[in-house]
């Protein structure tokens, strides 16, 4: 069994397409998460933002999924996974939620 | 209903499901109390041995650990029954008190009780440790009981068996005799009735069987092996014996032992061991008893042989001539009385001096005998005259023949060359030849002759007797043998006069032949060759026979019928020993003559020289010399005889032809006595040389007694002058040395010292003693000295200097004790000891080796020794003082010495080398001495005693290394659990060297719920007496922890069973429950000291709760009990008080100090902490009380193995976040420690196991107080990131550098083990 992660997509108020995951990204799972992404992206036509703030572990398998699409999203994020994304160069396109 | 009551019980619960219940009075289980379904849960459920009763017929449950323990056949039969018939053959013992816990409702508690159980075919020995507690229904009745029981059977008895070997071991001597050795071992064995009914131990002796000792229920003592080989023993002691040889090394056994075997326990590899430890023990007493009897019977015999001879050579001359000296001494005083005028006293008179002078003669043929046998004799040759000196021989029995009516001829024309004779021997054969003549001799008559013969001077003794039968002519020259029934003029005779001529002939290296006819006659003839090639190079003096005729013609004329008148005069006066010196031959003879007719015992010498060398060598009563004389004359010989201080006082009298005044003068101004002028009359000549000799007595009387003293010193004498030079010596000194008086005086260097070149050590010893001598005023040295004929002997000297009374000169006096049998056996027993020493200091076989050859090395000044040890395979073992040499890089003439030392018979030196046995084979011991270092007999036998007691030595090593193993091996399962639960480190110090064990303990228990049962003890005392009280201390308290799991409870418990053992009482505890998962404690201290704690920040906590008495202390109150919560990262320190407590220190100072090494090591692994611990509270010399201590970090590390799969990751970060918030680690170095640990389990899943799905990966993590360490070990090969190809496993190990304070990656072949380490912020 996968570890738990689900991913939901909507809009936010302001129209930005947003996917939302919950739960844990690592090597086990890191596909949904990169088909989840590449469903977002193909979707909508400009930037979307991918809110990771309900994740609690991400692993580099996980950022590998992002990468393909940093010039496009942006990432929010709780604090714990800051020191992970800025390890992986990702802080730049990084939101940091309170 | 289902009988999930039965769920968890494995094994034993499918078993208990078969069980008919119904028939049983419990009923079908789904109608049990709920009381009773708890307690049958909680027994399956529990890995510790216990078993319960319950209902009516206390119906029988046991759960696994019971079964496998105890239960034995009996499972599963037992199940189900009622206890007293599961228990039948015990219920005697367990009855009652199954009684006593329902009936009370007090838990009962006995250690190691012995019970007879029936559940391995046999009634068999048991020992168990266990409580009976109550189990109550529903509503509170007791209606049954729980039995925890640990089973201490393996331990009881090897303990016991440890005993027996040990006090096997314990003989204080380490040789004795046989008998004693068995007797002592005997009464160890007889302690142990349990393991060793009875025991015989036989022993083989040349008439079969013997039966040398016994214990137990055996025989009576007397009996051998019986013909049919059934012993009886009373029949209870044992059924059945087993056989184990008494093995002796490379040879048959030296015996068996039958050790009867208790019927109670089964015959099993322990049991079988035990008994060939104790045969071993017997066989290398038995051996180390015999190799000393052996020796010793060996020594004592050479002591007697030499005992024997010294006292027979010392006997004969003290014991037969001083009586008879003392005998004849006064007999010719009495004979010399004019007062004594009745004739029958004087004709007894005669009768005792004729007797004395056979005795006397006898005497010194037996000497003779004995010198000639001991290689002694050693003759004085000198180029004599031998017709003149045989007819003046002859001349000596002319009247006793002719007064016996027989014709007397003597042919003794001169011969053209002198014959090497010794005069002394010379006499003695020709005396004896015709003695014998004139003894079978009744008519007729005695022919001597000397004629030349070829190359050889020939005499012939003939007569006209009546002869020997020929079948009696081979034996005629045998010792003591007589002719029986042979006509004689008489029945004397001792037999040995012919033989002696025999032997005397020999030493000249001539031959006697005798021819006879009987009734006609015989015919002797001596040959003896011209000039001196034949002899033998030493031509000493010393001990040369002392012959005088007058015993062999008064022995002579006592044969003869009718003696008519005296032959010749009276003495005058007492007879004196008169040296003759004159060139002319008729002059000596005549000279000769008329004293010998006067009684005086005369040697006569043709020259001044030899006139000197004899007085010096024999020193004369008066020298009568001519003046004129060739090499030396008469002046001459008179001023060296007085420059000689021993014949200073000897008195000359000088003959010359010139008359005058001056001449008189002349003469008596170089120190002459007294002079006369030729011619002289007869009367005249005999008056003055009585008168001298009478004058010179008086006046020598003194000098005289002094000589008489110094020759009667058993110990060797001489007096040296300023410079060293020996001057006298007394016979003693002759007979040690073998330089006689004849060669003094010695200069030195004297001859007897060790050569300067062959033997430069001996040579340095006696330069510095004799430095010593000429030096100092007194003083003693013991020096080795060279024999005249080479061999080597030690001599002890003492030395004083005195003034001599007549000169006012300075000499030496000193005398010495031939000391080398002393020497040698001062030098044996001191190597004995140092290897003695060498021996008792190792503990291994090559220890020993390398200890003792530098000793062997030492001894003989080696320089070097090798000692090989071949054990049969492969190639030899090298041990020498040189630690680079191998036995390959030896030479290989060497190698082939020492390989061929191998195969010579054990313990005969060849050269300097031996062989002997080793515990491994053979061992070949070889010295390679220097070049110059003469290897001795007394080295050989040196060598070969060192080598049996090395062989000895090793073996007992031997030995002693196997009980250790084994004495080991006990200990170990005495002390403490071999599996320690993580996150625990343990030291353990015991006092008693060289036991393992001691008073102290610590122990680890698993509980129900993963709780840990934490004990650390100290019982009184050490050694291994407290160790074995601590060993059931220790199980009794692992058992009431598993039924209470409370500390208090388990230490009251402990009370009641420490106030029933012996030296329990006053042991202190620390007794701990500790929940590994949630770092809380509850503790309880029996006067302990207290449990230390260190906080990851570096504060203290001491567990000082829960203090109370120690065990079996009274005291009303209850035990109390104390919680205490172990943070996270901190480290918790049990210990005993030797760890801390110091001599005039107060304990709180040791806390202290232990406390801060704890503080200070907090970030260090735990065992290395331990370790620091252990060493840096060590005192100087090392502890002197056993320390027990036992480390515990909270959490306890994380050990994890998992598939390698993806989907175990999520699952594994899980348990790591649950162990970091034990550790209480922040939440950001939680994240990173689990990104970094979960990108490494993803390469181990991705890289590692590529090849192989499902392969294990394993995660271990562990916390210090400052750092986490993780390690991930997998089983495949971990390539070297390629980003390139892999872009996202390289970031991934970005991620883990980043994030950890240290990345290692350790490749193997068996897998790759990633190592990560975070610090954790402060």
């Amino acid at each position: 069994m996968s570890t738990p992660l689900t991913c939901t997509t909507g809009r936010r108020p302001d129209g930005a397409v947003v996917l939302t995951a919950t739960g844990e990204i690592d090597m086990s799972n890191a596909a949904s998460f990169a088909a989840a992404l590449a469903d977002t992206a193909s979707s909508g036509g400009g930037e979307f933002v991918v809110d990771l703030t309900a994740v609690d572990y991400i692993d580099s398998a996980g950022l590998a999924a992002i990468f393909p699409h940093a010039d496009r999203l942006r990432l929010l994020t709780s604090p714990m996974l800051v020191p992970v994304l800025t390890i992986a160069g990702l802080d730049d396109i990084t939101t940091v939620s309170s | 209903m289902s009988q999930d009551v039965f769920a968890g019980g494995g094994d034993v619960g499918r078993d208990l499901t078969t069980v008919n219940w119904a028939n049983t009075p419990l009923g079908p289980p789904d109608e049990w109390p709920q009381s009773l379904r708890t307690a049958v849960s909680i027994l399956l459920s529990s890995r510790f041995p216990m078993w319960m009763a319950w209902g009516p017929q206390l119906t029988f449950f046991c759960n696994a650990a019971y079964r496998r323990d105890t239960l034995g056949r009996k499972y599963p039969w037992a199940l189900g029954r009622p206890a007293n018939e599961v228990w039948a053959e015990i219920w005697g013992d367990i009855g009652p008190r199954i009684e006593t816990v329902l009936t009370t409702g007090q838990a009962t508690w006995d250690a190691g009780l012995l019970l007879f159980l029936e559940r391995s075919g046999y009634s068999e020995e048991t020992y168990h440790t266990f409580s009976y507690s109550p189990l109550r229904d529903d509503d509170g009745t007791r209606v049954g009981m729980l039995c925890v029981v640990s089973e201490d059977t393996e331990r009881v008895i090897g303990e016991r068996r440890m005993a027996t070997l040990r006090d096997l071991g314990s003989d204080p001597s380490a040789v004795r005799t046989e008998q004693q050795a068995l007797a002592f071992a005997g009464s160890q064995l007889g302690r142990n009735p349990h393991d060793l009914p009875f025991t015989l131990t036989y022993l083989f002796t040349d008439e079969g069987v013997r039966l040398a000792e016994s214990t137990g229920a055996a025989p009576d003592r007397t009996s051998g092996w019986p013909a049919d080989g059934l012993v009886e023993v009373q029949a209870e002691a044992a059924d059945q014996a087993l056989i184990v040889p008494l093995r002796q090394q490379g040879a048959a056994p030296y015996g068996f032992l039958v050790a009867g075997l208790n019927r109670f326990r089964a015959l099993d590899d322990n049991y079988r061991g035990f008994v060939e430890l104790v045969a071993g023990h017997l066989a290398a007493g038995i051996a180390s008893a015999r190799s000393y009897e052996a020796q010793q019977r060996r020594a004592e015999e050479l002591a007697e042989l030499d005992r024997a001879k010294t006292a027979f050579f010392s006997n004969i001359s003290h014991e037969f001539r001083t009586p008879l000296t003392l005998i004849m001494g006064p007999v010719d005083e009495l004979r010399a009385r004019t007062d004594i005028t009745d004739d029958s006293v004087r004709a007894e008179l005669d009768v005792i001096h004729r007797n004395g002078l056979r005795l006397g003669k006898l005497v010194n043929a037996l000497l003779d005998f004995s010198r000639i046998e001991a290689g002694r004799m050693q003759a004085q040759f000198e180029p004599v005259d031998l017709a003149n000196a045989t007819a003046e021989l002859a001349s000596v029995f002319r009247s006793a023949i002719e007064r016996a009516g027989l014709r007397f001829e003597v042919d003794c024309p001169p011969l053209a060359a002198p014959v090497h004779v010794d005069r002394g021997m010379w006499e003695k054969i020709i005396l004896n030849l015709l003695s014998n003549a004139l003894k079978f001799t009744f008519t007729g008559g005695v022919r001597i002759s000397v004629r030349p013969d070829g190359d050889a001077a020939q005499v012939t003794v003939s007569d006209t007797g009546v002869g020997v039968a020929a079948d009696e002519m081979p034996r005629l020259f045998e010792r003591f043998h007589r002719i029986e029934n042979a006509k004689s003029r008489s029945n004397e005779g001792s037999g040995i006069g012919l033989a002696l001529v025999k032997e005397l002939v020999e030493l000249h290296g001539g031959t006697v032949t005798a021819a006879s006819t009987p009734g006609e006659g015989t015919t002797f003839t001596i040959r003896v060759p011209f000039g001196d090639g034949h002899l033998p190079e030493s031509a000493a003096s010393s001990g040369s026979i002392e012959t005088a005729a007058a015993p062999y013609v008064e022995e002579a004329l006592r044969w003869l019928p009718a003696p008519v008148s005296k032959a010749v005069n009276e003495p005058s006066g007492s007879p004196a020993k008169v040296l003759v010196a004159d060139d002319n031959a008729d002059m000596r003879d005549y000279l000769t003559r008329l004293l010998r007719s006067a009684g005086h015992h005369v040697q006569a010498l043709p020259d001044g020289q030899a006139a000197l060398e004899a007085a010096r060598a024999n020193t004369p009563d008066l020298i009568v010399s001519d003046v004129m004389m060739p090499r030396l004359d008469g002046l001459e010989l008179v001023a060296a005889l007085r420059a000689d201080p021993r014949t200073a006082g000897t008195p000359v009298l000088l003959l010359s032809a010139r008359a005058g005044q001056e001449s008189s003068i002349e003469g008596l101004e170089a120190g002459a006595d007294d002079y006369l002028v030729k011619p002289f009359s007869s009367a005249e000549l005999l008056a003055r040389v009585r008168a001298n000799v009478e004058l010179a007595r008086l006046r020598n009387h003194h000098a005289r007694w002094r000589t008489a003293l110094v020759d009667s010193l058993q110990e060797a004498f001489f007096v040296s002058d300023a410079d060293g030079t020996i001057i006298e010596i007394n016979s003693t000194f002759t007979d040690i040395l073998g330089y006689g008086p004849e060669g003094l005086p010695y200069h030195p260097t004297h001859p007897w010292w060790p050569d300067r070149d062959t033997d430069p050590e001996g040579f340095q010893l006696v330069a510095e003693a004799f430095a010593m001598l000429v030096g100092q005023d007194r003083g003693t040295y013991t020096i080795p000295v060279r024999h005249r004929d080479g061999h080597r002997l030690w001599a002890a000297a003492s030395f004083n200097q005195v003034e001599d009374p007549d000169t006012g000169r300075r000499v030496v006096v000193g005398t010495f004790r031939d000391v080398t049998a002393e020497h040698y056996a001062v030098q044996r027993d001191s190597a004995l000891a140092t290897l003695s020493v060498r021996l008792s200091q190792a503990e291994t076989l090559p220890g020993a080796l390398l200890g003792v050859l530098p000793t062997l090395g030492e001894l003989w000044q080696a320089n070097q020794v090798y000692a090989v040890v071949f054990n049969g395979s492969g190639s030899p073992t090298l041990f020498t003082t040189d630690p680079q040499a191998r036995w390959e890089g030896l030479p290989a003439e060497r190698r082939a010495a020492l390989t061929a030392l191998r195969d010579r018979p054990l313990l005969t030196p060849v050269g300097a080398g031996v062989a002997l046995e080793h515990p491994d084979g053979t061992l070949v011991l070889m010295l390679e001495l220097s070049e110059r270092r003469p290897f001795t007999e007394q080295d050989r036998t040196l060598l070969a005693l060192l080598a049996g007691h090395l062989g000895q030595g090793l073996q007992r090593i031997h030995q002693i290394d196997q009980q250790r193993e084994t004495a080991l091996a006990l200990q170990r399962a005495i002390l403490g659990p071999a599996q320690l639960p993580a996150g625990f480190a343990v030291r353990y110090s015991p006092a008693t060297r060289p036991l393992k064990v001691g008073g102290d303990w610590y122990d680890t228990v698993t509980l129900t719920g993963g709780r840990i049962g934490i004990v650390v003890g100290d019982c009184v005392g050490h050694g291994l007496q407290a160790a074995t009280v601590m060993g059931q201390l220790r199980s009794a308290c692992r058992a009431l922890l598993l039924q209470n799991t409370d500390p208090a409870q388990t230490l009251s418990a402990l009370d009641r069973f420490a106030a029933q053992l012996p030296g329990a009482m006053c042991a202190t505890v620390f007794c701990g429950v500790l929940d590994p998962a949630t770092g809380e404690l509850t503790y309880a201290s029996a006067g302990h000291p207290p449990a230390v704690v260190s906080h990851a920040d570096g504060s203290i906590d001491l567990l000082d709760g829960g203090r109370s008495r120690p065990l079996g202390v009274r005291a009303a109150a209850e035990r109390p009990e104390a919680q205490y919560t172990v943070p996270g990262r901190a480290t918790l320190l049990l210990y005993t008080d030797g760890l801390v407590e110091r001599r005039r220190q107060p304990m709180t100072t040791g806390i202290e100090r232990v406390a801060a090494a704890v503080q200070q090591g907090r970030s260090a692994a735990l065992e290395e902490l331990a370790t620091d611990v252990m060493e840096s509270m060590a005192p100087a010399g090392g502890y002197d009380d056993d320390v027990a201590m036992l480390l515990y970090r909270h959490p306890g590390p994380l050990e994890l193995d998992f598939p390698a799969e993806a989907t175990r990751l999520a699952p594994l970060r899980t348990s790591l976040r649950t162990w970091l918030a034990r550790c209480g680690v922040d939440p950001t170095t939680t994240q990173n420690v689990l990104v970094a640990v979960g990108e490494a389990c993803a390469n181990a899943i991705e890289h590692g196991h590529r090849q192989l799905p499902g392969g294990l990966i394993r995660l271990r993590a562990a916390a210090t107080a400052h750092d986490l360490h993780m390690t991930i070990t997998d089983s495949g090969i971990w390539k070297t990131p390629q980003p390139a190809a892999n872009p996202h496993r390289g970031r991934g190990f970005t991620l883990m550098r980043a994030l950890m304070s240290e990345v290692t990656v350790t490749t193997g072949a068996a897998g790759t083990i990633v190592g990560l380490q975070a610090r954790i912020p402060r």
